[in-house]
């Protein structure tokens, strides 16, 4: 079963929607009680200056019941998930960071197009529970190396494969 | 000798194999022995902005692959490390969430109970081992090469959960370096991320985040710039003639491991260290061997 397969199965994606929303509110109880709008999780953050992201003003949005804006916005998809916000906030209840994780989650829930090379890995731990297979390296002086001949022991991944899936792409369905 | 598994991630593994190489061939020469086990998967950090339950399960399920041999982890990938810290942080706050991770990995017949350890290679070599150990290893010191350390930002922050260096100025990997007789030194862009975590949608912003690091660490003059994070690792020196071009320069600096560097201090030959697998311009360094 493919990714894509997995995020149009709409029945089971309400029930993950449900859980994230609980999330979501939880966080915007939380931010309206202790954000003041310093923005001083945006002078330091990562993001700002090169891709435009200014987490207080996603804290705010937040905290006026926002979400679908968010959600649907791409600027939630240019954090670097440095945890500057998370670590500065003066406000030590205010993580900027913890919220884009969960609007992102809320995104892909909601069965929007997951960005860039995400489903890609997804799909490669699914199906060797790694994001992606060995690959062969070159050296400075242009030659080329798999793992095997650097005599490096062979690669830790899930044994029973087929169990690991079972769980995971449950998981992917059900519960994101 | 202590030992530990090796809890290797995807990066690392898959593509980082000087990291691998170097760890390989310098822990044991500390006396500390370390252990494959089978059945690993990725920590789920990656998947993150995906899915936050998936990230919890894969690395609580890693833990507990450790938990069954009873053995405590080796985690060098600062995400790897970061991930399973906030797992065992979760499970240990969170009863409920514990009890249904758990029902979940009973059908690998695993279960997470909390007992192991993790470390990663910045605390194992400054607190775990310590410089006093490491400096009776030392035959070929580092004399005078001025040192830019890059620590990358999963293994300095979020303090709340608990990471193995300082968040605002992290200093353990300085010590290290001293030891070896080389000569690190701070500089304003140190604790500056180096835009990974965004290469998987958006590379051109992520290799400028690179590049316009690697420039200032250019212009300040520092002979190599130090690491310990595969993903960062990946940026700096794997792809750092692209970065160059996204700040338009011509960027030549010398990225290593610090585990690299540790075995070119003890004296181990460099084609063991992995350091042929370097693509930034090593040869510059003119240590070694
Ligand atoms: S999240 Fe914290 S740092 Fe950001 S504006 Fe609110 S109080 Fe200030
Ligand atoms: S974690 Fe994201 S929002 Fe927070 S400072 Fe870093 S890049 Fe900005």
């Amino acid at each position: 079963m493919s990714i894509v397969d997995l995020t149009s199965m709409g029945e089971s994606q309400a029930e993950l929607r449900e859980e994230i929303n609980d999330r979501l509110s939880r966080l915007q109880d939380e931010v309206s009680d202790y954000c003041f709008q310093c923005a001083k999780c945006t002078s330091g953050c990562e993001a700002h200056k090169l891709l435009e992201l200014e987490p207080h003003k996603v804290v705010a949005l937040l905290k006026r019941g926002l979400i679908d804006e968010l959600v649907n916005s791409d600027v939630i998809w240019t954090c670097m998930s440095c945890f500057k916000c998370r670590e500065r906030c003066p406000q030590k209840k205010v993580a900027p960071v913890d919220i884009l994780f969960a609007l992102k989650n809320m995104a892909v829930a909601s069965g929007k197009q997951i960005p860039g090379k995400y489903t890609g890995m997804l799909q490669s731990i699914l199906s060797i529970g790694l994001i992606q297979e060995t690959q062969s390296v070159i050296t400075r002086d242009n030659k080329t190396n798999k793992r095997e001949d650097l005599g490096l022991p062979a690669i830790s991944k899930p044994v029973d494969a087929a169990k690991f899936q079972m769980v995971l792409s449950k998981l992917a369905v059900e519960k994101v | 000798m202590k030992k530990y598994a090796l809890y290797p991630g995807c990066v690392m593994p898959t593509e980082q194999y000087a990291y691998e190489l170097s760890i390989r061939e310098t822990f044991p020469l500390l006396d500390i022995e370390l252990v494959d086990l089978e059945g690993f998967s990725c920590c789920g950090e990656p998947m993150k902005s995906v899915n936050q339950l998936m990230t919890l399960y894969l690395s609580a399920r890693n833990l507990a692959i450790g938990e069954k041999q009873d053995i405590d982890l080796f985690v060098p990938c600062p995400m790897c490390h970061l991930a399973l810290s906030e797992c065992k942080h979760v499970m240990e706050n969170n009863v409920e969430m514990r009890d249904r991770v758990n029902g979940m990995l009973v059908s690998e017949d695993l279960q997470y109970k909390g007992s192991v350890d993790i470390v990663n290679t910045v605390d194992l070599l400054h607190d775990h081992i310590g410089v006093d150990q490491i400096e009776k290893h030392v035959r070929k010191p580092l004399d005078g090469l001025k040192i830019a350390t890059h620590y990358g930002c999963h293994l300095i922050r979020p303090s709340e959960i608990g990471r193995p260096v300082d968040s605002e100025n992290p200093q353990k990997m300085e010590t290290v370096l001293k030891i070896l007789g080389a000569e690190p030194l701070d500089y304003a862009e140190k604790l500056d991320c180096c835009g990974a975590p965004i290469l998987a949608n958006l590379p051109e912003s992520a290799l400028t985040k690179t590049g316009q690091k690697l420039q200032r660490v250019q212009e300040q003059g520092f002979d190599v710039f130090v690491d310990v994070c595969p993903w960062c690792h990946r940026m700096f020196d794997s792809k750092q003639v692209k970065a160059g071009e996204t700040v338009a320069s011509k960027l030549e600096v010398p990225v290593v491991y610090l585990t690299q560097l540790l075995g070119l201090a003890f004296g181990v030959k460099k084609e063991k260290l992995g350091l042929d697998l370097n693509l930034s311009p090593v040869d510059k360094l003119k240590i070694g061997d």
